[in-house]
């Protein structure tokens, strides 16, 4: 019995939230800036910060798709050249709408050094080139885990009025403890546990392996607008911790999503958690298995076998 | 055996010869020699041999695996360069290390429809003149800047141009989807069929021996033309031995729990080369006195899905046999030749190990039972790529040529035998896997021709 | 393999200063191209004309139905003669030379470049009256030695009846067709003996039309100017090398539109895979060429046995046992001929070549004994010995040496490989019915071993 992901249970922002609609979508390099300066105010000591999260959704209408920005998407993914959009590329579309809710003065958490967990997004219906796309963002769910606070930043894309893709990413800012209360389960560990049960099935080896070059990180940065300076380049990786640059989490859930490929169906879901980054160059070795009930599962390993990644790719026939 | 077109029945095609040019190694006799050059000099042979200056044929269906985006007519313009009509036409295929044999099965198919009476089928591959791309970054830049009208424009396209832009791309054999090499696929393959480093060392000696055999009795005097100075096929070592085998060390599969067992010397290295097949009706043959080596029979292409690791990249020659042996009413004791495609030594091993495991055929060939065991005596008796070599395209031609003279010198042995049936299996990339069945034709009596 | 000096002498200024200097002036040789007369001018045919039906009258008649100007006495005529034909089948006594042979020396000044000089006479015969053994003996030594008097391109040469030919048969006016044609280019002071064998009258342009040849060693050099020409003379060709040879072979079996089979003719089984090859492709077999062959040179005294013996095995052995196979095949029966390459060097022999010539000697011994073998059936076997040959062989002959090997003969150069073919496509053609077990010499009339 496959549980249901996160992006099929929420329905729609929480009730109360307000929506405010944005002329266009904003430019990310700009929401940086006032992510940067955020983060360094919410590090300031002593300043009081805010404990809940704004009852605030961001809404841009009317948005349309670049014929060129998805291609190239889909030439650095693997995705088949369809008019339909893949569920990574919605994620892009809305990043930008989700960030600027994560830079608003009353957000609580610094927007730099919040690590990407998972993700779920699912296609409800198929969203393809030329639709007027109308998206809205928001983030739910401020809880209390083991390391930091993690939440949910939540997004949607209608067409017609009609909700075709959600997805859920959940954030973890760590060493930040606003909340209290029960903590929640560890994303490392599921994947670590999902790892070791490929190991006993007794597959032998990878079905697919990713060679990513070091530039992986900036070609990610391109299409998807995320220029985190964590995935640009090795010195910019260092001042932030890093001994390379470290792929995006999501190019290489995308990845596994476009090696499913055609076989996840029009409507789908997609679900990630990461593990361990994966340092630039760099290679994944992946492993596929698919269920009675055409559900696929991946894992990514680095060659010695430390987890990346793993999720699912869950056709909704 | 004559037989002509009826409308409820199509008529026969055979293979009436071939001829290849000797496969040399990377880098090696044909190191500046194009796909236009060598299967040129392969269509050349084919036509000194059977005397087919001025013949206008059929169709000439052939292709080569990587290939220039100037060869986008390859054949055509190496039929142009032979000395056959000029009005001879012909177009490209591929499908792969499968190229060859499947030009062979679609130009028997229009043999066998009446569309043509004669035909050559082809293929060639040169990974020492491998095309090379330039990458996207450039690719974009020079086509910006050929559109532009003036010179600021197309110095402007090139203004996007990073040095690392300039890196050539050199083309990938590895599987697009799986970013493995095939020698890593069917390391993974190997180790899944428990096949030993031995019994793969063991399938590497008697390719070398038998091949060089082959030579030695003159069976390739009719089959090869020498090209470039290379009489013989470049990485042919007829005194190689299960000793100097055994001291390689292992090139694939090194990163699975397995003990890597897949080596130089059991994998079939890059090579150049080229082959042609001649094919005909019974009435084009006999018009102009050509021996009918041996009938195509049918051929069946399969395909399993390697990609999320369900199935071996190199194991779809396994189904297609199935199916094809099915469809005919064969079972693997029917065979008298056997040639499986030596792309590793562990391709001829995990593929007779499948058609022998019960639940395999059962699960996944939907077979009753197992399909059965083949004389190891039946199989690749002239030596196959290992010993030769294997340029992708080239390789189909080299196998059905040669089966087919095989074929035709067991039925000349026993003429009163026969006919004589061969199976021919190919895997390829993408996990494609083709077979086809030859047969030798019984001379009939009074016919010493 | 061009022979420079043979062009430099004959053009613009350098073929002045040779003339000044007095060097050799090799001429340019009258070679065969299609659609040329068979002489280059009028034919003066000399001989006893005592009565009607006479042989010179003979001869005359059919060269006159070839629609050439045939003249029976010298005259002052403005046109240079294109050759001259004594018939001297009916002298009796040295005497009745005298007036023949003057008479041809008389025109021989006004000759055209390429003229041609036959002598014919009967085979003196053991039982022979002295002086008619002497008679006809004389003619020999006189066609000798006019080929070393005739220049620019002018050849003697003689055919020899025996055995009671007709003059007038196509058994001699065949070959005599030949001697004037300018196929005979570097054939010079040779007499050819002729039988009496039955010949049908052929057409000289397409001699090989319908007929199957086979050539072995057809891959390069004088083995593919033999398939070419036989190609020419209307054969199909099927062309045999050596495996390792192939891509050459290919190259000419799709030059002249027959077939390749690659084949090492020392194995086993030659003879049978050629006679299979020609019997499954062609549907008969009339003409082998045994060409193919190798030398190993060294002196007897530094000779190993792999020199030795692999020469021997190539040039004679195969030969041998190729035509074993041939003779007892019911594929070679229509007139059927074997034309193998012999030498120079098995005539006069060469220092360093004790193998090569014995080899050569060998095949000329082998055509020998093979020819009345083939006779019932109308067959025959002929060696052709080439003396010097521009090919990428010769090439290799250091210049000095090749300068003066070229020059050693009277027309002063080498022979092409075109030269020894035309040869071999005489002795292959029908029209050769009545010559068999000869050695016929393309040398230019070389110096040593006449």
């Amino acid at each position: 019995m496959t549980v249901l992901p996160p992006s099929r249970t929420v329905t729609g922002p929480p009730p109360g939230t307000r929506v405010e609609t944005l002329p266009s979508v904003p430019g990310l390099g700009g929401l940086y800036v006032r992510g940067a300066a955020g983060s360094a105010a919410a590090q300031i000591p002593g300043r009081t910060t805010a404990t809940t999260l704004p009852a605030v959704a961001h809404r841009v209408e009317g948005v349309r798709v670049d014929p060129g920005h998805l291609t190239s998407y889909q030439h650095l993914l693997g995705e088949t050249g369809s008019d339909a959009l893949p569920s990574g590329f919605c994620h892009v579309l809305a990043f930008p709408v989700a960030t600027a809710v994560m830079v608003r003065t009353d957000f609580p958490l610094p927007l730099l050094g919040m690590v990407h967990v998972a993700n779920a997004a699912s296609v409800l219906r198929p969203v393809h080139l030329g639709d007027a796309l109308d998206v809205t963002a928001w983030t739910q769910d401020l809880r209390a885990h083991r390391r930091g606070t993690q939440l949910d930043v939540c997004a949607e894309i209608a067409v017609d009025g009609e909700v075709a893709w959600r997805g859920i990413s959940t954030y973890l800012a760590k060493g930040v403890h606003l909340v209290g209360g029960a903590e929640s389960s560890d994303a490392e560990s599921s994947v670590t546990a999902d790892a070791s049960d490929q190991e006993s099935s007794g597959e032998v080896g990878a079905s697919v392996v990713w060679r990513l070059s070091a530039d992986v990180g900036r070609a990610y940065g391109a299409v998807s607008g995320d220029r985190n300076p964590i995935h640009m380049s090795a010195l910019s990786a260092k001042a932030f911790g890093f001994p390379r640059a470290i792929a995006h989490g999501m190019y290489t859930a995308a990845r596994a999503l476009a090696d499913v490929g055609a076989r996840r169906g029009p409507t789908y879901d997609w679900t990630v958690e990461f593990a361990k980054p994966v340092l630039l160059p760099g290679r994944v070795d992946v492993t596929y298995t698919t269920g009675a009930d055409g559900a696929w599962t991946y894992a990514g390993r680095s060659s010695s076998g430390r987890p990346h990644l793993a999720g699912t790719v869950i056709p909704n026939a | 055996m004559t037989t002509s077109p009826t409308p409820s029945s199509p008529r026969e095609a055979y293979v009436l010869g071939g001829n290849r040019i000797p496969f040399g190694k990377v880098g090696g006799a044909y190191a500046r020699s194009s796909n236009q050059d060598m299967l040129t000099a392969a269509l050349d042979g084919l036509v000194a041999r059977y005397g087919l200056q001025g013949e206008r044929l059929g169709e000439i269906v052939g292709g080569a695996v990587l290939k220039h985006s100037k060869d986008f007519n390859l054949v055509r313009e190496s039929a142009l360069g032979t000395a056959l009509d000029p009005r001879t036409p012909a177009f490209d295929l591929q499908q792969a290390c499968a190229t060859g044999l499947e030009a062979v099965i679609t130009v028997s198919n229009k043999i066998r429809l009446g569309q043509i009476e004669s035909a050559i089928a082809g293929g060639v591959d040169s990974t020492s003149d491998a095309p090379v791309a330039v990458s996207p970054g450039l690719r974009r830049a020079l086509l910006t800047a050929a559109r532009a009208r003036d010179l600021p424009t197309r110095l402007k396209a090139f203004a996007k141009v990073r040095p690392a832009d300039l890196a050539p791309d050199a083309p990938r054999t590895d599987e697009p989807r799986t970013g493995l090499s095939m020698g890593e696929h069917q390391a993974v393959t190997t180790a899944r069929w428990g096949i030993t480093r031995e019994a793969q060392d063991e399938i590497a000696l008697r390719s070398h021996h038998n091949l060089a055999a082959s030579y030695e009795r003159g069976f390739q005097d009719d089959l090869v033309t020498p090209y470039r100075g290379l009489v013989r096929d470049q990485i042919l070592r007829p005194d190689t031995s299960a000793e100097k085998l055994g001291k390689l060390s292992p090139v694939f599969g090194k990163r699975l729990d397995h003990m890597p067992t897949m080596t130089a010397g059991n994998s079939t290295p890059l090579s150049d080369g080229a082959s042609a097949v001649l094919l005909g009706s019974a009435d084009w043959a006999a018009a102009r006195n050509l021996p009918l080596l041996a009938r195509v029979v049918d051929a069946e292409t399969a395909a399993v899905d390697f990609v999320h690791g369900h199935e071996g990249l190199l194991m779809a020659p396994v189904h297609a046999v199935a199916r094809l042996l099915t469809r005919q009413g064969l079972t693997l004791g029917d065979l008298d030749l056997v040639e499986i495609h030596e792309a590793f030594a562990s391709v001829v091993l995990t593929t007779q190990a499948a058609w022998a495991d019960d639940d395999y055929c059962r699960t996944e060939l939907g077979l009753p039972g197992a399909l059965g065991t083949i004389d190891p005596a039946k199989v690749n008796v002239n030596g196959s790529s290992l010993a030769a070599g294997h340029p992708f395209a080239a390789t189909g031609g080299r196998i059905v040529a040669q089966t087919a003279k095989q074929l035709a010198e067991l039925q000349a042995a026993s003429p009163a035998a026969g006919p004589f049936r061969a199976l021919v299996s190919i895997c390829a990339a993408g996990g494609l896997g083709v077979a086809a069945i030859l047969e030798s034709v019984p001379t009939t009596e009074g016919d010493p021709r | 393999m061009t022979d420079r000096y043979t062009h430099l002498v004959n053009t613009g200024f350098t073929a002045t200063l040779a003339k000044r200097l007095g060097l050799p002036q090799p001429a340019i040789l009258r070679r065969f191209s299609a659609g040329d007369p068979l002489v280059p001018g009028p034919v003066l045919v000399l001989g006893p004309d005592t009565h009607d039906g006479s042989d010179s009258d003979a001869v005359a008649q059919h060269l006159l139905g070839l629609d050439l100007d045939v003249h029976r006495s010298p005259s002052t005529g403005t046109a240079r003669w294109g050759a001259v034909v004594l018939v001297l089948t009916e002298i009796e006594r040295v005497e009745d030379l005298s007036e023949h042979v003057l008479a041809a020396g008389s025109v021989l000044k006004q000759t055209a470049r390429g003229a041609r000089v036959v002598t014919l006479v009967r085979e003196p015969q053991p039982d022979d009256a002295p002086a008619l053994a002497a008679a006809r003996q004389a003619v020999d030594g006189f066609t000798r030695s006019l080929a070393k008097e005739l220049r620019g391109g002018a050849t003697a040469n003689g055919l020899v009846l025996a055995g009671g030919a007709a003059a007038g048969g196509e058994g001699v006016l065949a070959p005599l067709r030949w001697f004037l044609s300018a196929r005979s280019a570097f054939v010079d002071g040779q007499l050819l003996t002729v039988g009496p064998a039955d010949v049908p009258a052929q057409d000289d342009a397409r001699p090989l039309e319908g007929r199957v040849a086979v050539v072995t060693g057809a891959a390069r050099g004088i083995g593919a100017a033999i398939a070419r020409t036989l190609a020419r003379d209307g054969a199909a060709v099927v062309c045999v090398d050596v495996p390792a040879a192939g891509e050459h072979l290919a190259k000419v079996a799709n030059e002249v539109r027959g077939t390749a089979l690659q084949l090492d003719i020392t194995a086993d089984d030659a003879g049978e895979r050629i006679v299979a090859h020609a019997r499954a492709r062609h549907g008969r077999l009339d003409v082998v060429v045994h060409n193919a062959g190798i030398t190993r040179d060294k002196l007897l005294a530094n000779m190993d046995a792999a020199r030795w013996d692999s020469v021997l095995a190539v040039n004679t052995a195969a030969q041998l046992r190729i035509n074993d196979v041939l003779l007892a095949s019911d594929l070679f029966r229509d007139a059927p001929r074997i034309v193998s390459l012999a030498s120079t060097s098995g005539i006069a022999g060469n220092r360093g070549q004790t193998n090569y010539g014995a080899s050569k000697a060998g095949v000329i011994g082998m055509v020998r004994a093979t020819s009345p073998l083939l006779a019932d059936v109308g067959g025959t076997a002929n060696a052709v010995a080439p003396g010097f040959i521009e090919t990428e062989m010769t090439a290799r002959i250091p210049f000095a040496t090749r300068e003066v090997a070229r020059r050693l003969n009277s027309l002063q150069q080498g022979g092409q490989p075109v030269d020894v073919a035309e040869a071999v496509a005489f002795l292959g053609s029908p029209g050769a019915g009545a010559v068999s077990g000869q050695v016929l010499r393309v040398c230019g009339q070389n110096l040593v071993g006449a």
